[in-house]
C-alpha cells in the first residue's frame, strides 16, 4: 500500500516534472548544449523530503526520461543524466530522514535542508560524469566541465536552495519559528545581494558571452564562485543566528524545567553571564526558580508539621504542677457545683 | 438554661477575642441574648472590635472585681455591632485598659471567687442564653475557674509545635474538671493545608471533636480589630466556617 504511494506519486510528479523539463530544455543555457535554467529541480527534493526519498528518485529519474523524449535527445542515449536526476530527489529527502528532522523549525534543521540541496546537486552531477567516464563517453574532458558539468551543478543548486525552502513553506513542512525566520530573512538577502550582482553584470556582457567561447569558461567559474560565496555566508549565517537563538532554545528547556518541577537551572549560568537581554532573562527565570523552589520547601515543611508530636513527659510535668496545686483539687471538686447551680 | 462557653488558648494572638466577637455576633443575629466577658485582665482587647472606649469613664470588670460595682454597671449593650434584626441582644463586659488597673490586677490579683458570681448575676439579671467567656492564654486561676464552670470549653490552636503541646495540657485539665463538653477550633491555618487531613489528625491527637478549621484570612488582619468579621463579610468562606462552629456549640 504505502509502496503503491510512493510508486503513484513518483510516476505521477515525475510526468509534470518531464513536462517541464521538455518547455525548459527549449531555451538551453549559453554554450551548453544539454542544460537549461530548470526551476523545476526543486520538484523531485520536495516530493523525496515530503513523501519518502524513493518517491523523489522516481520522479528525477521518469521525469527527465520523459523530458529527453519530448525534446528529442533520446529516451535513453542520456541514462547517466536519468540517474543523477533520480539521485538529485532521493538524496535530500534521505539526508533530512537520516538527521531526525520532522518539521524544518530550527536553524539547524534549515541549514541541514539547504546543505542537502547543495550536497545533492554536486553529488549527482558528479555521479553522471563519473558514469560517462566509465561507459557513454559523451564528454570530453576538460572541455566539459564548463559546457557541461558546471551548468548542470550550477542550476541544480541554485534553484534548489531558492525554491526547495518556499516549496516547503507552502507545504507547511517549514514551520516559521523566530529562528527559521531569522535564516530565511539572512539567506534572501544573501542570495538577492550576490544574485542581483552576478544576473546585472551578465546581462551587461551577454552578446559577448554568447559569441566568445573563451570568456564561457569565466563565465561558469564566477558562477561557482558566487555559490561558493553563498554557501559560505550561509553558514556564517547559521553559525550567528544560533549564537542568538541557542540560547534561547535552552532558555526553553530550563522553563520547561521548572515547569516539570526541577528548579536547578545552574545550566543556565552560561547565558546568565551575558550582559545582554538574554543574559537578564536568564538571570530573572533563575531569580524566579529558585524563588518558586523556597516557596515549595516552604510548603513542605509546613505539611510536615502535620505530624503532631507532643512530648508525654512534659505535658505529664506541666498537667501535675497545676494539678498538685490546693486551688484546683478545690475546683475540681466544686466544679459540678458550680454548674449545676 | 444558659451556656458558658470560655474560649481558650495556650498562647496570646491566636485569635481568642476575634472568634469570640465572631461567634457571638452569630448568636445575637440568631435573636439570641449572648454576654461575652473579658476576662484577659492582663492584656484586654475584645472591646476594640465593637468599638467601646474601654478608658472611657464607664466601669469595667476590674470594678466588680474589686468590689466597686455590681456587675451589671459594667455590662455595655452592643447589640448594634451585631446588626441584629432578630431581637437578639449583645453586652460586653469588658476589662480595663487603663495602665493602673492592669498594673493593679498584675500585682494584686483579685477574688477569684468572685469572678464566678459575676457570670451567675450576668446570665440572670440580663436573661442570657450564652455567656462568652474569654480568658487570658495560660492557666491562671481565674482561666481555670472559668473553664471549671463552663459548660463548652473551645480551646483554640493554631496548627504549630507549640500548640499542639500547650493544648494537650488545656484538654487534659479541663478531662480532670470534667467539662461537659471540650472542642478545637483551628485558627490562622494556612491556605496550602489540606484542612480536613489537619483536623482528622488533631481530633485524633487529642480525642477531642475539632469543631473549626479557619484559614488565616489577609482580609480578617486588615480588618484588624476594627470590626466583626462576619457582619462585615458574611458570605466569605471564613463566616461560613464561624456559623458551622455556632451550629455545632450553639445547639
Ligand atoms: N483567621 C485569622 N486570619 C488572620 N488574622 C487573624 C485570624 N484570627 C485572628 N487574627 C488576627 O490575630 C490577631 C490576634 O487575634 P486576637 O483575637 O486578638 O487573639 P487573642 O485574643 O487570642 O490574643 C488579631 O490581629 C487578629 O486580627
Ligand atoms: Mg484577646
Amino acid at each position: 500500500m504505502r509502496a503503491g504511494k510512493i510508486i503513484l506519486a513518483g510516476c505521477l510528479w515525475g510526468a509534470v516534472y518531464g513536462i517541464m523539463n521538455g518547455i525548459s530544455n527549449t531555451v538551453l543555457l549559453p554554450s551548453a548544449p544539454f542544460i537549461s535554467i530548470r526551476p523545476q529541480i526543486a520538484l523531485p527534493m520536495v516530493i523525496g523530503i515530503i513523501s519518502h526519498p524513493s518517491a523523489g528518485f522516481l520522479v528525477g529519474f521518469t521525469g527527465n526520461l520523459i523530458g529527453d523524449g519530448i525534446s528529442g535527445f533520446g529516451l535513453w542515449k542520456f541514462w547517466n543524466w536519468h540517474l543523477a536526476n533520480g539521485l538529485i530527489g532521493f538524496l535530500p529527502g534521505m539526508i533530512v530522514r537520516y538527521a531526525g528532522i520532522g518539521k524544518i523549525a530550527t536553524v539547524r534543521d534549515f541549514g541541514i535542508l539547504e546543505m542537502g540541496v547543495i550536497a545533492a546537486s554536486a553529488v549527482s552531477v558528479g555521479a553522471a560524469v563519473l558514469l560517462d567516464y566509465g561507459f557513454l563517453h559523451f564528454m570530453n574532458f576538460p572541455e566539459s566541465f564548463p559546457s557541461w558539468i558546471l551548468p548542470a551543478f550550477l542550476t541544480d543548486a541554485v534553484n534548489g536552495f531558492i525554491l526547495v525552502p518556499a516549496v516547503l513553506i507552502m507545504a507547511r513542512r517549514l514551520i516559521l519559528t523566530l529562528e527559521t525566520r531569522t535564516i530565511l530573512l539572512i539567506t534572501t538577502l544573501l542570495v538577492l545581494a550576490i544574485l542581483s550582482t552576478a544576473i546585472s553584470i551578465t546581462w551587461s556582457v551577454w552578446d559577448d558571452l554568447v559569441s566568445t567561447e573563451a570568456m564561457i569558461e569565466n563565465f561558469y567559474l564566477a558562477g561557482i564562485i558566487s555559490v561558493l560565496f553563498i554557501v559560505a555566508g550561509f553558514v556564517a549565517s547559521i553559525a550567528f543566528i544560533r549564537r542568538i537563538t541557542d540560547p534561547v532554545s535552552r532558555l526553553i528547556l530550563a522553563a520547561e524545567e521548572v515547569e516539570k518541577g526541577r528548579y536547578d537551572l545552574a545550566a543556565l549560568e552560561p547565558i546568565s553571564r551575558r550582559s545582554d537581554e538574554l543574559g537578564q532573562l536568564s538571570r530573572v527565570l533563575q531569580v524566579m526558580a529558585d524563588q518558586v523552589r523556597k516557596r515549595e520547601n516552604h510548603l513542605l515543611l509546613q505539611v510536615q508539621e502535620l505530624q503532631i508530636k507532643i512530648d508525654l513527659d512534659r505535658k505529664a510535668k506541666d498537667v501535675a504542677e497545676i494539678v498538685e496545686t490546693e486551688y484546683f483539687q478545690t475546683l475540681k471538686k466544686r466544679a459540678k457545683e458550680f454548674r449545676a447551680s | 438554661m444558659a451556656k458558658t462557653i470560655a474560649i481558650h488558648s495556650f498562647r496570646g494572638g491566636t485569635g481568642k477575642s476575634n472568634t469570640t466577637a465572631n461567634l457571638a455576633c452569630l448568636l445575637a443575629g440568631m435573636g439570641r441574648r449572648v454576654g461575652i466577658v473579658d476576662t484577659d485582665l492582663q492584656s484586654p482587647g475584645i472591646h476594640v472590635l465593637f468599638g467601646l472606649d474601654a478608658k472611657g469613664p464607664g466601669y469595667a470588670l476590674n470594678d466588680f472585681l474589686w468590689g466597686k460595682c455590681e456587675v451589671t454597671r459594667a455590662a455595655y449593650d452592643v447589640t448594634a455591632a451585631a446588626e441584629s434584626s432578630s431581637g437578639g441582644r449583645l453586652f460586653l463586659i469588658p476589662a480595663s485598659i487603663r495602665a493602673g488597673d492592669i498594673a493593679r490586677v498584675l500585682h494584686y490579683g483579685y477574688d477569684v471567687n468572685l469572678l464566678k458570681e459575676g457570670y451567675h448575676r450576668l446570665i440572670g439579671d440580663l436573661s442570657l442564653d450564652f455567656l462568652f467567656v474569654d480568658t487570658h492564654p495560660g492557666l491562671n486561676e481565674e482561666t481555670l475557674l472559668s473553664i471549671a464552670i463552663s459548660d463548652i470549653l473551645l480551646i483554640l490552636l493554631r496548627p504549630d509545635h507549640q500548640d499542639y503541646q500547650g493544648t494537650s495540657v488545656t484538654v487534659e485539665i479541663s478531662r480532670q474538671l470534667e467539662v461537659p463538653r471540650t472542642c478545637l477550633v483551628l485558627n490562622k491555618v494556612p491556605e496550602n493545608f489540606d484542612r480536613a487531613a489537619l483536623a482528622a489528625k488533631v481530633s485524633a491527637a487529642y480525642d477531642c471533636k475539632v469543631v473549626g478549621v479557619l484559614n488565616h484570612e489577609d482580609q480578617m488582619m486588615t480588618l484588624a480589630s476594627s470590626g466583626i468579621f462576619v457582619i462585615r463579610y458574611p458570605d466569605h468562606p471564613l463566616s461560613s466556617e464561624f456559623k458551622s462552629i455556632v451550629r455545632e456549640v450553639g445547639q
